[in-house]
């Protein structure tokens, strides 16, 4: 099997999976946008900055900043290693919740 | 917005009551440069001043001694510990605030002087609009007055440790302050930053000059909806930038704290105002009598 040129998303997404069994997962890899940054000088991972938008009901009853911390939790090795992931943008809605944005149109 | 005025004599301590209007709240701080306890009242002072519009006649007025310099002072007022926080009306003591418990000052300020929003003919500043000028540089710690802020809205916390006035990189470690801080101590120290102002930013840079987009976008919808707030720039402090991630246990920043209760980050801020236009709308400068401000009549500092 081929090496993946995403190893960092590849584990998100693994993990993620393993851990919500969303019914919607869509990671965007941002790092591009800010590969420049002052921030960034020196880094060579093409694998710093992401946007994850995850539908899942394990989120059901919970306050937002209460999901966003099951998903630092569970990427947080990969968010304290050297090199690893140095920006999370996350969207966390229960399977309710995203319907009701894709029928206002805002999803 | 007010600033907090350093006084060093006791004839400029009679000279500046005896200046003021019955009606005036004065805010009268005692402290020691040696008491670490100062420093966080110094910097919630800071705070509190500049959300108080500059009106004419003053609504507050806030003082600072060093209890030790202006010991003929401190002797009137028998202070017998620092920091020490009298509120005085009209030349009489009608509350003082020991300790370092941020709300317990501002609510004995708000009792007194009324909320910042009150009494303001409409004039409350919000932080100015972002554009490229170099922040003022800071104060020493010498001088716990002229807070290093951007219009009434927004408040420097920064001055909370020695920083250093670029914000640029991360000094590797928190210039000046004891370093191996025991955790207990910042803690406690984290506890009251966070409440330093009812909301709270912990951004990478500042909101004239944000280091980050995040940060940026963070402030620009702030300002955006008019919301009165404290900073602090998490760059020029180290301690405070680990800190803070785990005393939350939130990995990034910038960070959002009402309350004293972390929100969470831009993505969290943008959904709770998405999904609810109210957000945020008891700290708005539009929560003042008299209708929103325009933008063209941002106070500025002075």
């Amino acid at each position: 099997m081929a090496t993946s040129q995403s190893p960092m998303e590849d584990a998100m997404r693994g993990k993620i999976a393993d851990c919500f069994a969303p019914t919607s997962l869509e990671i965007f890899n941002d790092s591009h946008l800010h590969a420049h940054h002052k921030a960034m000088e020196g880094s060579t991972s093409r694998e710093t900055h992401f946007r994850v938008y995850i539908t899942s009901d394990a989120f059901k009853s919970k306050m937002q900043p209460a999901r966003h911390r099951m998903v630092y939790t569970l990427l947080k090795d990969e968010l304290a290693a050297e090199g690893g992931i140095h920006a999370l943008q996350l969207r966390t809605r229960t399977t309710e919740e995203e319907d009701k944005a894709k029928a206002s149109g805002t999803a | 917005m007010n600033t907090v005025i350093p006084i060093t004599s006791e004839g400029d301590f009679d000279s500046q009551t005896a200046a003021l209007p019955p009606s005036c709240l004065a805010i009268i701080y005692f402290h020691a440069p040696w008491a670490e306890p100062c420093k966080q009242m110094s910097t919630i002072l800071n705070t509190l001043a500049s959300t108080y519009p500059t009106t004419s006649p003053p609504q507050t007025t806030f003082l600072s001694l060093d209890a030790e310099e202006v010991s003929d002072v401190s002797e009137r007022y028998d202070v017998t510990q620092v920091p020490l926080v009298v509120l005085q009306k009209d030349g009489q003591v009608v509350e003082a605030v020991t300790g370092t418990d941020a709300s317990k000052v501002r609510n004995a300020v708000e009792k007194h002087a009324g909320s910042p929003s009150a009494g303001a003919p409409g004039k409350a500043g919000l932080p100015p609009a972002q554009n490229v000028t170099k922040p003022a540089p800071s104060q020493s710690l010498d001088e716990p007055s002229a807070p290093h802020t951007n219009g009434s809205g927004a408040a420097d916390l920064s001055k909370y440790a020695p920083s250093a006035s670029d914000p640029a990189t991360a000094p590797e470690y928190s210039s000046g302050e004891v370093n191996g801080a025991t955790k207990e101590e910042l803690d406690s120290r984290l506890k009251e930053l966070v409440k330093a102002a009812p909301v709270m930013l912990f951004m990478k840079g500042t909101p004239s000059a944000p280091q980050c987009g995040f940060s940026r976008q963070t402030v620009s919808m702030l300002r955006e909806k008019g919301v009165r707030y404290g900073f602090f720039n998490i760059l020029a402090d180290d301690e405070v930038r680990q800190g803070l991630k785990e005393f939350s246990d939130w990995p990034t920043f910038p960070q959002v704290y009402v309350g004293g209760e972390l929100v969470g980050g831009l993505d969290i801020l943008k959904e709770e105002f998405e999904n609810d236009s109210e957000f945020l709308k008891d700290y708005s400068v539009h929560a003042s009598k008299g209708g929103p401000a325009a933008p063209e009549q941002q106070a500025q500092p002075a």
